[in-house]
């Protein structure tokens, strides 16, 4: 059954240009991994800010776990949505420590709870030692731990990450690429990861959604990897 | 990114903003009473209409006289106190620039609070008056105080004080025999010699326009043209900088107020006492029109509030003793006989004067500016 | 992308905040629209004299005062700039904050000081004649002039330019610069190849700052004779008394300046030079050593004594020995209204900033941009024609209350709102949005819109994201605007003068009181006041870069 189901969906930035994303479908299982790949400009990055209510789109719908996120009549606000998402370069606040951070989307837990859950994010993305540290006296590695447990604290239905291997050095990518798969898994998210690197995906997704070069039509080829 | 959050944060906002402003204004008040009030005589001061009687601070049983000035002198507000001090009528006062004020009371209208208008300038008390905005004044004091040529003919406005424009001259390079009138000035021996401040300040406008009404619209541009081609510089500064220029040796004659004179010799720097020692003063055209000077008045404004605290006010300020004050203070010539004149007044001795309505500055003062930039005076 | 938002977003806002947006905007822009209205008036009899003998002169004069400062000032500030954000010399760490000094000077004082300094009695020619016999030829120095306005103008308002492009390269240019000097260009190469077309974005800001300042300008024009738009005003409407006429060239002024707006928002929107990123690092300065040291140094003192020093230390000494004089007790009650009404007015304008460069920001439309634009024009015209609407407004507020005010027991035609302080603070508020928004807005840009897209996926509501993200995070912009907005309203003079309350004076009437008098020693005490109230907010804005 379709957990995450994108139909028809076309988004434009403005009214004269092409569209980036012209009727577009595909929909996802549960605890799915999908990677997203796709030359840059072709509209991946767009589809997550669309799944993420960061963008409107100008038709078609999305929905996840059978609640409708957005058509054309309906548009939830993105912190209605209940979806997680992990920025190309992280985002995370500067003027915050680490655990602040991590914090910063359990406003609905009481504070017992918060902590609980702080605790368990931590020890998932091995961070422990770094909670009262700030953002910039971080590795680009431990940066984007960070920005994980970020994104998972708040249990999201879904998990969307954008290029999340681009800010960081050649030589760290494969221990990285592992260790967030195992994240990953621990969780037991369902997540869509774009790339422009299709070692990456490989090596992470269950599935690869192909997004094809800047075109009117979006064709996405589903090949399945061991 | 269309939010209804996003609005509804935008609208609250610049609510609190608007309240934040009216809480300002609330707050005015009572500071104004209290802290803001610049001296200690005036403490009992309401900002409100003057006619607000549901105060819970009721002013003194004097009352209030509500004064809007383009004078800046420390006479006028020392004047004031020593009148709030006699009489126990508030004195509140707005200063600013005289064609502003005006502005500010033909569109405050009947709800105007100004029960005076004091200004600089026969033309804009003759503006004031040509806007409606004033109403003639009824005491017997202020008659006996004022001549009637210093007066407006339905007695709208009288004047305070006066000043002359006059002929100030290198004592060391220009012999006063040279000198006669304004119109000679404007004559070739005077090419490069002649310094006078910009055309675009009133003092310079206001004796243009007593020219037209004296010489005539075409004489009179010919001998503003006739100054220009003269200036030994291009204007600038103000009435004492000419002085200053003249000892300096731009230039060997200029045209200034009387009262500039006085205060550069009375002035605490050196340099400028010796100014005014090297510089010799001329009243111009003595044989023929007389010499041009300008006034200084108050104006009652047609909706006043306060009539009687007004003119009150008038009286004592035309009184002998306020008129030797101000001559004192300020070297302007009182306008009551009785005044007492400081040495250097006196020292000038008698002289004509120009006989012009003071009306005819503002009528004429358009044409003047016109005039002005016509021959390219700056 | 807003048409096909439309639908939706009626459906689900039918109440229509943003219509009351506008409406709030509205408010602010009523008073600036009063006086654009002007020109659908039917011209009268004196605007074709005034077109005639006035405007070719008067708008030439203006373009000349604009261009000369606009082209010294940048030169002047985007060099020292230059200068302290990528050397270190003796003195540096002073001047990073000294040089910010003269903008606490209000031009027109500076320009009293300078013509009352360098005339025959002032202290060089008096001095020379007094002490060594030396008589110098008149004219020799001449301040009352175009070029006195524009050496004035220009010395009193480089700041601006300094201080965005200093702030600019010591943030955003580091990769850059370091990058021109790897590839082995000098000095002098990665000035005019790299800094200068980097830092465009940021001196073009500040440029805009002091055209504005110089179109607006009266009093130093004024006082030196030089025919500017803003004089013709003035002239059409003091000696002329045809104020109406005199607001439509004020109209036309403004509608210039909108143009210039849009020019420079487009010239910058083609060539986008500001990176975003988080990921910049602060640029290192080098060591300068010897001659190149002292130079810097030697330029920088020079510029700090000129711009600063000097006209202060006159304006000290003429306080000590004429301040008895004129000292009055009312005088804590001036410093008193001046720091009040400047921080209430800052206050309202860096609300009413907030909000709108965030909207502007949110919803990036052609009409939100036109919009901002347009708050922020009441800073490029004379103070006295923006009072002229905001009287106009309030007087028929006044009217419009008057069954409010019968209930509330005041008389018939009470004037309320226009006696109170609150008219003065709108008249701040009009004149000096664009300080306070023009620092927001570069704060907003300088925002990465990440930070608050993350804030929201993880379910934080707009307003909690404005709280605990955004404004932390533009805090210095914030502050910043601050600053520049507070210094600006105490120097103001031409809407104080006109919308104040009865006895509301401020240390800058009183200095025009006696500057407009020709009594240019007894302004000094309370010029001299005013700028020391500036220097302590500037004071305040520089010192947690300090740290």
């Amino acid at each position: 059954m379709a957990y995450v189901a994108v139909e028809q969906i076309t988004f434009r930035f403005s009214g004269r240009q092409p569209a980036v994303i012209d009727k577009l479908s595909f929909t996802v299982t549960r605890g799915e991994i999908v990677g997203v790949l796709g030359a840059s400009g072709s509209g991946k990055s767009t589809l997550l800010r669309l799944i993420a209510g960061l963008e409107m789109p100008e038709s078609g719908s999305i929905s996840v776990d059978g609640r409708l996120l957005t058509n054309e009549r309906v548009f939830l606000e993105p912190e209605q949505r209940g979806v997680g998402m992990v920025f190309q370069d992280y985002a995370l606040f500067p003027n915050m420590t680490v655990a602040d951070n991590i914090v910063f989307g359990l406003h609905k837990l009481k504070r017992s709870m918060r902590l609980l859950r702080l605790e368990q994010m931590m020890e998932l993305v091995q961070m422990k030692e770094y909670a009262k540290r700030y953002p910039h006296e971080l590795s680009g590695g431990q940066q984007q731990r960070v920005a994980l447990a970020r994104a998972l604290a708040p249990q999201p239905s879904v998990l969307l990450m954008d290029e999340p291997f681009s800010s960081l050095d050649a030589h760290l990518k494969a221990s990285i690429r592992s260790e967030l798969r195992q994240i990953l898994q621990k969780a037991n998210i369902t997540c869509l990861l774009v790339s422009h690197d299709q070692a990456d995906i490989e090596a992470i997704c269950d599935r690869v959604l192909r997004i094809q070069e800047y075109g009117r039509e979006n064709e996405f080829e589903e090949i399945a990897v061991g | 990114m269309f939010s209804k959050r996003n609005s509804i944060l935008l609208v609250a906002f610049l609510m609190v903003a608007t309240l934040l402003a009216g809480c300002g204004a609330n707050n005015s008040k009572p500071g104004n009473s209290g802290e803001a009030s610049p001296s200690p005589t005036q403490t009992q001061t309401q900002t409100e209409t003057p006619a607000n009687t549901a105060s819970p601070e009721p002013s003194q049983t004097g009352g209030e006289v509500n004064i809007y000035t383009a004078r800046h002198y420390d006479v006028d507000q020392e004047l004031y106190d020593r009148f709030t001090k006699q009489t126990g009528i508030t004195v509140n006062v707005v200063e600013g620039k005289a064609p502003e004020l005006i502005e500010r009371i033909k569109r405050e209208g009947s709800s105007t609070p100004a029960d005076l208008f004091i200004t600089v300038d026969g033309g804009i008390l003759n503006s004031a008056k040509a806007e409606d905005v004033l109403q003639p004044i009824v005491s017997g004091v202020v008659d006996e105080q004022v001549p009637a040529e210093l007066r407006d003919k339905e007695s709208q406005w009288i004047g305070l004080s006066t000043r002359a424009r006059v002929i100030v001259y290198a004592k060391d390079r220009v012999d006063p025999a040279q000198l006669s009138t304004y119109e000679d000035l404007a004559e070739d021996k005077w090419k490069g010699k002649v310094l006078v401040r910009s055309a675009t300040n009133l003092y310079n406008q206001s004796m243009l326009a007593s020219f037209i009404a004296i010489m005539g619209e075409k004489e009179a541009e010919a001998w503003a043209a006739g100054i220009a081609a003269n200036l030994a510089r291009e204007p600038e500064g103000g009435d004492r900088d000419q002085a200053k220029a003249i000892v300096a040796g731009v230039g060997d004659v200029g045209i200034m107020n009387t009262y500039y004179v006085g205060q550069l010799a009375a002035s605490q720097d050196a340099e400028e006492v010796k100014v005014a020692e090297q510089i010799g003063v001329f009243f111009p055209n003595q044989q023929t029109t007389g010499t041009h000077i300008n006034i200084s008045g108050a104006g009652l404004i047609k909706h006043s509030k306060n009539k009687d605290n007004a003119v009150k006010l008038l009286e004592f300020l035309t009184g002998a003793e306020a008129q030797s004050k101000i001559s004192q203070a300020n070297f302007e010539f009182p306008v009551n006989g009785q005044a007492e004149l400081p040495e250097l007044l006196k020292s000038w001795g008698e002289f004509k004067i120009q006989n012009v309505d003071f009306a005819k500055y503002g009528e004429l003062n358009p044409k003047a500016v016109e005039i002005a930039n016509k021959v390219g005076w700056k | 992308m807003k048409i096909t938002l439309l639908p939706r977003s009626a459906g689900r806002h039918v109440n229509g905040w943003t219509m009351t947006s506008v409406i709030g905007a509205a408010v602010v822009l009523l008073p600036i629209l009063y006086v654009l209205a002007c020109l659908f008036r039917p011209p009268n009899d004196n605007w074709s004299k005034v077109k005639q003998f006035l405007l070719t002169d008067y708008v030439l004069g203006s373009a000349k005062l604009v261009f000369f400062t606009g082209f010294f000032a940048a030169f002047i500030g985007v060099a020292l700039a230059w200068l302290i954000a990528g050397y270190t010399f003796p003195l540096r760490n002073f001047f990073k904050w000294a040089l910010v000094l003269p903008l606490a000077v209000p031009p027109y004082i500076a320009a009293y000081t300078y013509s009352s300094m360098t005339g025959y009695t002032g202290i060089i020619q008096a001095t020379l004649r007094n002490r060594f016999d030396v008589a110098l030829p008149p004219g020799t120095i001449e301040v009352m002039s175009d070029r006195g306005a524009i050496f004035i103008l220009t010395l009193f308002l480089f700041p601006y330019i300094f201080m965005m492009t200093r702030v600019f390269l010591e943030r955003q240019s580091a990769s850059f610069i370091e990058n021109a000097r790897l590839l082995g260009h000098k000095p002098i190469s990665v000035f005019f190849r790299v800094v200068l077309p980097l830092s465009r974005p940021a001196v073009m800001a500040g440029v805009m700052l002091v055209v504005f300042e110089v179109l607006s300008d009266y009093g130093v024009a004024n006082y030196f004779g030089v025919q500017t738009v803003s004089t013709a005003i003035f002239q059409t409407w003091f000696g002329m008394y045809d104020v109406d006429s005199a607001m439509k060239m004020a109209a036309w002024l403004m509608i210039g300046v909108i143009g210039l707006f849009m020019i420079e928002r487009w010239l910058r929107r083609s060539k986008r030079y500001a990176s975003t990123t988080s990921r910049s690092h602060p640029l290192r300065p080098q060591r300068l050593k010897g001659l190149a040291a002292w130079g810097a140094a030697a330029f920088c003192t020079v510029i700090f004594l000129l711009a600063f020093a000097i006209p202060i230390a006159q304006l000290a000494a003429w306080s000590i020995q004429y301040g008895g004089k004129i000292w009055r007790s009312d005088f804590a009650d001036l410093i008193a209204n001046t720091i009040k009404g400047a921080g209430i007015g800052t206050a309202i304008i860096l609300l009413i900033a907030i909000v709108s460069s965030r909207a502007a920001r949110m919803f990036d439309s052609p009409f939100m941009q036109a919009l901002s634009r347009m708050m922020s024009a009441g800073y490029s015209v004379p103070g006295a024609i923006v009072a002229i609407g905001v009287l106009a407004i309030f007087i028929e507020l006044d009217g419009r209350l008057a069954p409010l005010y019968r209930a509330m027991g005041k008389d018939d035609g009470a004037l309320v709102l226009s006696l109170s302080l609150a008219m003065l603070l709108t008249g701040y508020v009009i004149r000096f949005m664009a300080t306070g928004y023009g620092a927001l807005e570069a704060g907003y840009e300088k925002m990465p819109r990440v930070y608050s897209e993350a804030s929201r996926t993880l379910g934080r509501s707009s307003l909690f994201t404005f709280l605990r993200v955004e404004l932390p995070l533009i805090k210095g912009s914030l502050l910043s605007g601050f600053v520049l907005t507070f210094v600006e309203i105490i120097k103001e003079l031409p809407l104080t003068l006109l919308l104040r309350p009865f006895n509301y004076d401020t240390l800058s009437t009183r200095a025009y009181q006696y500057a407009t008098d020709e009594r240019v020693f007894d302004a000094a005490l309370p010029s001299l006041l005013l700028v020391m109230i500036g220097l302590v907010s500037v004071l305040i804005l520089l010192r947690p870069e300090r740290r």
